[in-house]
């Protein structure tokens, strides 16, 4: 998949999460979700754990953000990596037919 | 195992490293196997296991998100997804999906909705479930005398393919010409009407939202058995609509501060590992064969349903606790079948390659 459609379709989540952010996620299964009146204690914390409960208090916007990016590298690193891998091992995948 | 315990500073818990990565590896696993999110393991397994339901879904659909990636592009590696037919899927289904999410409201204004959907939950469970083994030990065969099989292929690379028809019900669907027509050209469609198409995502988007599920374990059946993609090109184009589903929930539930960002980091480390692991498997399973394997996972997951249930009828937490092994007990053994199946059928293509 190229990294476009990745970009296009994370900016298409963004924009929809903003527009409707009441709805789809939130009430799917009856269970209205509302923000979460919760603050993080930073009292113990420190380096990265901090810096990201001080997101987490101040900015939730900023947060999901960041969130979401990580998550995003993260899979798409991962994902490389396991390839390499796995071709190692000689499990290299090529298009296959498709056979039922 | 303390000494794998790390903090966790957003949900405000400690966690067992090793179990989030284990947790993860299954569900990936699954994930790029059967085409699904696996939200339904996940979220119950990270609540047993002692996070707050609320941090349990976000954190959840963060890792469904993540994973995913790793096995679209597997997927599509392969040739298995439809990117016409999948986004089509998800502008549809997110229509379904907000009356299926507004009929749930009006039931809980006349209450009893969660009986309701979870009765609605262990008959569509069930009911896909009996209908796939019927397909698979009656239909299946009846359909293979029709057919004769080529001779065995034994290059190795390229394995058998026995040809078989489409689904009835998808070949009764074809039969229906409604204008306009569409093709879909990546999954060997050559004319279907497009009001059927979208007549079906909009059902499968509907059923998300009334359950309260990520979709992926109903588009992956529906456009086997209502659209008539081959087994591997449906596992495949379903997740499109759960990385969709996955990308737009991680963003909405780390907004309303749902997320426990370095608990989904960890997860995601196995997790990509894992999807990339079950979508290289499809190579080597027949459709059938993927097949076989949901409808029995999906039996597994609406008993664990049904015992969930005889806990809220009953309140002994002996049937909760059940739900949980019924649960973790199918994703821990899928997985294995899957990695088992993975690692012989690659040995025996290697054998295969060396002989030749």
């Amino acid at each position: 998949m190229s990294i476009k459609k990745i970009i296009a379709l994370l900016l298409l989540c963004i924009v929809i999460a903003c527009a409707f952010n009441n709805s789809y996620a939130g009430d799917v299964g009856g269970k209205e979700v509302t923000s979460l009146d919760h603050k993080v204690d930073t009292t113990n914390l420190s380096g990265v754990n901090l810096w990201i409960a001080d997101l987490y208090n101040n900015n939730k916007l900023m947060y999901a953000i960041v969130v979401t990016l990580v998550m995003a590298a993260l899979g798409t690193t991962m994902a490389f990596g396991t390839d390499l891998i796995l071709k190692m091992f000689g499990m290299d995948v090529t298009k296959i037919s498709h056979r039922e | 195992m303390d000494i794998f315990n790390i903090s966790l500073p957003v949900a405000g818990i400690e966690f067992n490293v090793l179990l989030l990565i284990a947790i993860g590896f299954c569900v990936g696993v699954l994930g790029g196997f059967f085409g699904v999110g696996g939200g339904w393991i996940v979220t119950p397994a990270l609540n047993i296991f002692g996070f707050h339901m609320a941090f349990a879904i976000g954190t959840d659909l963060s890792n469904i998100f993540g994973q995913t990636i790793g096995a679209v592009k597997k997927h599509q590696k392969m040739g298995n997804i439809d990117w016409k037919l999948g986004l089509i899927s998800i502008i549809t289904s997110v229509i379904g999906l907000e009356i299926g999410s507004q009929v749930i409201l009006i039931l809980e204004k006349a209450g009893e909705v969660g009986l309701v959907v979870r009765w609605c939950y262990m008959v569509f469970l069930f009911g896909l479930g009996i209908f796939m083994f019927y397909d698979y030990f009656v239909l299946h065969p009846k359909q293979l005398q029709n057919f004769e099989e080529e001779p065995e292929n034994n290059s190795g690379a390229t394995p058998k393919i026995v040809k078989t028809e489409r689904s009835k019900l998808a070949e009764r669907l074809y039969t229906l010409k409604i204008p306009p027509m569409v093709s879909f050209p990546a999954s060997d469609i050559e004319g279907v009407s497009l009001w059927i198409v979208l007549s079906i995502f909009l059902c499968t988007g509907f059923l998300s939202g009334f359950l309260g599920v990520g979709g992926g374990f109903i588009i992956m059946p529906a456009l086997v058995y209502l659209i008539g993609l081959p087994t591997v090109v449906a596992v495949g184009t379903s997740l499109i609509t759960v990385l969709f589903s996955g990308a737009y929930g991680c963003f909405s539930y780390a907004l309303k501060g749902r997320v426990e960002i370095v608990a989904a980091f960890i997860m995601l480390i196995g997790a990509s590992i894992g999807a990339q692991i079950g979508a290289t498997a499809v190579k080597y399973v027949r459709g059938y064969g993927i097949r076989l394997l949901f409808a029995l996972m999906i039996i597994f997951a609406g008993l664990s349903i049904v015992t969930e249930q005889f806990y809220k009828m009953t309140n002994k937490p002996l049937f909760q606790t059940f739900a949980g092994i019924v649960l973790m007990g199918t994703a821990i053994t899928m997985t294995i079948i899957v990695i088992g199946k993975l690692i012989i059928e690659s040995k025996k293509e290697k054998s295969l390659k060396i002989n030749n």
